[in-house]
């Protein structure tokens, strides 16, 4: 090293500069190129399955279920974002994943198996996630993958994704057709839908295994929570304001980890 | 350190990086464009680094804004309503047109010095530039076609694919590279240069008439505090006093925010090209700008979200004939006529 130094000094101030340049951009490049094939072996991918059931059973296009109120209500379509997720190790240390945004939809057997890569081997306690997109994917532009604008999940008119939908039918509702639509958004000020959850789950990460978290998505919880909702007074709700703040409070507590 | 083996990896991770950023920005062989604004001016809004301008990508933006292609029954195309001679307003239409005969509630706003606003539409509920053509493209009395059908009908278009190969390196088509290209075209409709900034910036010859100094003298007590110079707009929604109509029953930024202190608060419109760009307010309902005058003068609603910058506002005979002198000095008749925005032909 000394002897690189004393070489370097009996450069002009130009050469040494290009030296010094050339030199961090090689450090650069070999360290992303070590990152890149030391991957595979200092981290793993989790995979998590998503079930969704309405009160325990599996959810099925128009079947009908009940809510807590008594309610007769049938599913059309179940829809939801998820994005920055993070693992609690059992040393307390949290590791959050770089940034990654998935719409899983119920008709979409592909959307229900997310896979997250990049977790560093180790043993875990817990996962935590956000349902809902972040408020600086919400006004930053267009963009692409799952929150393309295609998907329907963007409102036009009152700039903001929706965190979640869930449309179907029900006898009580007033609205034409007897419709239910719950469209669950809004990103700023008084009305932010955006909610994290964290579930407990033990598991492992090591260089032969893939870790699998089984998580199941309760309907039922979108109008049994602590705000109970009854559809002769509400059967839609597609702008950000106090009720779709109630349901998202509501859905906070829609997933579970499923122990067989 | 072998140097052959430094060589192999440098020209790997290369490779990698290429993969990695490959159909993100601007695709290769594109011309970079910067534009040239006025020294004066702040920092535009826009963020260029997420966007950077190229010459194919504005003729992308260019060709996509004069396209009927982009609306359901290929009828009305941006082009359509934004009108180049009306500063990119709607010529003598109170409200926006749509396919089908259909007619929207507002009024077309001029387009022009974008990249300085934060906030789209009458009552602000657009938030980025890019995403802001998405509302006029969906909405069902406008343009009314869906993103996912829009989509596709691009990606069978010939012209399309060239077009998109050309910007972005690819024949992909996505809304993400559809709305960047919008935005391009969009960013470059600067318009500084009218008689008012000839005067500003002390151009040999030119000097306003009596007439027209005592209108800007009028304007800077009267109208400065929301229409504030050099945009002549504050881009901030206020409730500028206009009375609410029945028919239309639009309440305007209290649709976004659900705040009864939002009642009646439009977006404050930039008043450069303003003689041009009439009819006038939200729902276009005054023709000529006498009656914008006549309604600051006497023809004000009273409420609590009146602002008070507008209460009780009086403008005499001859302020109202001045004011229209200096307006007058507003209008840029080199954006009007700007060869590099005009109406493309498309007839595919």
């Amino acid at each position: 090293m000394i002897l690189i130094m004393k070489y370097v000094n009996s450069f002009c101030h130009s050469q040494k500069l290009f030296f010094f340049a050339y030199f961090r951009f090689m450090n650069r490049l070999l360290l992303f190129f070590f990152l890149l094939i030391g991957k595979a072996a200092v981290s793993q991918s989790v995979t998590l399955t998503l079930t969704h059931e309405v009160n325990h059973q599996p959810m099925r296009a128009n079947k009908a279920y009940y809510t807590a109120q008594g309610d007769t209500f049938t599913i059309t379509k179940f829809k939801y974002y998820l994005s920055n997720f993070s693992f609690t190790d059992e040393n307390e240390r949290v590791l959050q994943l770089s940034p990654e945004y998935f719409l899983v939809s119920d008709d979409s057997a592909a959307s229900k198996k997310i896979v997250l890569t990049g977790l560093p081997l180790g043993r875990y306690k817990a996962v935590s996630f956000m349902i809902g997109v972040d408020s600086i994917m919400n006004c930053t532009g267009a963009q692409s993958g799952a929150l393309d604008p295609v998907y329907g999940m963007f409102w036009t008119w009152n700039s903001g994704y929706i965190m979640a939908k869930l449309e179907g039918t029900s006898p009580a509702s007033r609205l034409p057709g007897h419709a239910l639509q719950f469209h669950i958004g809004g990103y700023r000020g008084a009305h932010q839908s955006q909610r994290m959850v964290q579930l407990k789950v033990p598991f492992a990460v090591t260089a032969e295994n893939t870790a699998h978290i089984n998580l199941v998505a309760d309907a039922a919880t979108w109008f049994n929570g602590p705000n109970p909702i009854r559809f002769s007074e509400t059967a839609g709700f597609m702008a950000p304001g106090t009720v779709g703040d109630r349901i998202a409070d509501n859905y906070s507590h829609m997933f579970s980890v499923k122990t067989k | 350190m072998n140097q052959k083996a430094t060589y192999v990896i440098m020209a790997f991770s290369l490779f990698l990086l290429g993969i990695s950023l490959r159909g993100r920005g601007p695709g290769p062989g594109v011309t970079y464009v910067t534009l040239k604004l006025p020294d004066s001016l702040p920092k535009p809004a826009y963020d260029f680094s997420k966007n950077p301008l190229t010459k194919e990508g504005i003729a992308l933006g260019r060709y996509l804004f004069y396209d009927p292609k982009l609306s359901r029954d290929s009828s009305v195309s941006c082009g359509f309503c934004h009108q180049q001679f009306a500063a990119f307003g709607h010529f003598d239409h109170a409200l926006a047109h749509g396919v089908y005969g259909r007619m929207g509630t507002r009024s077309v706003p001029t387009l022009f010095n974008l990249i300085w606003q934060k906030d789209f539409m009458w009552d602000g509920g657009v938030n980025h530039l890019d995403i802001q053509p998405m509302s006029p493209i969906t909405a069902e009395n406008e343009m009314d076609m869906p993103l996912n059908e829009l989509i596709e009908r691009l990606k069978c278009n010939e012209k399309y694919q060239q077009m998109f190969k050309a910007a972005y390196g690819t024949e992909e088509v996505t809304s993400q590279r559809m709305f960047k290209a919008l935005a391009q075209f969009m960013a470059t409709m600067i318009s500084f240069d009218s008689k008012y900034d000839s005067v500003k910036r002390r151009a040999p010859g030119v000097a306003f008439t009596p007439e027209e100094a005592g209108g800007y003298s009028t304007f800077q007590q009267k109208c400065a505090g929301c229409h504030k110079e050099p945009f002549f707009t504050d881009f901030s929604v206020r409730n500028n006093g206009l009375p609410y109509s029945p028919n239309m029953n639009d309440m305007g930024r209290m649709r976004i925010t659900n705040n009864t202190g939002d009642y009646m608060k439009f977006k404050v419109p930039s008043l450069r090209n303003v003689l041009v760009s009439a009819p006038y307010m939200h729902d276009g309902r005054f023709f000529d700008i006498f009656q914008v005058f006549a309604m600051y003068d006497h023809g004000q609603e009273k409420g609590s979200t009146v602002d008070p910058l507008v209460r009780g506002m009086q403008l005499s005979p001859k302020e109202q004939r001045q004011l229209y002198m200096f307006l007058n000095t507003l209008t840029d008749k080199h954006f009007l006529k700007n060869a590099e925005y005009s109406e493309v032909m498309i007839a595919d």
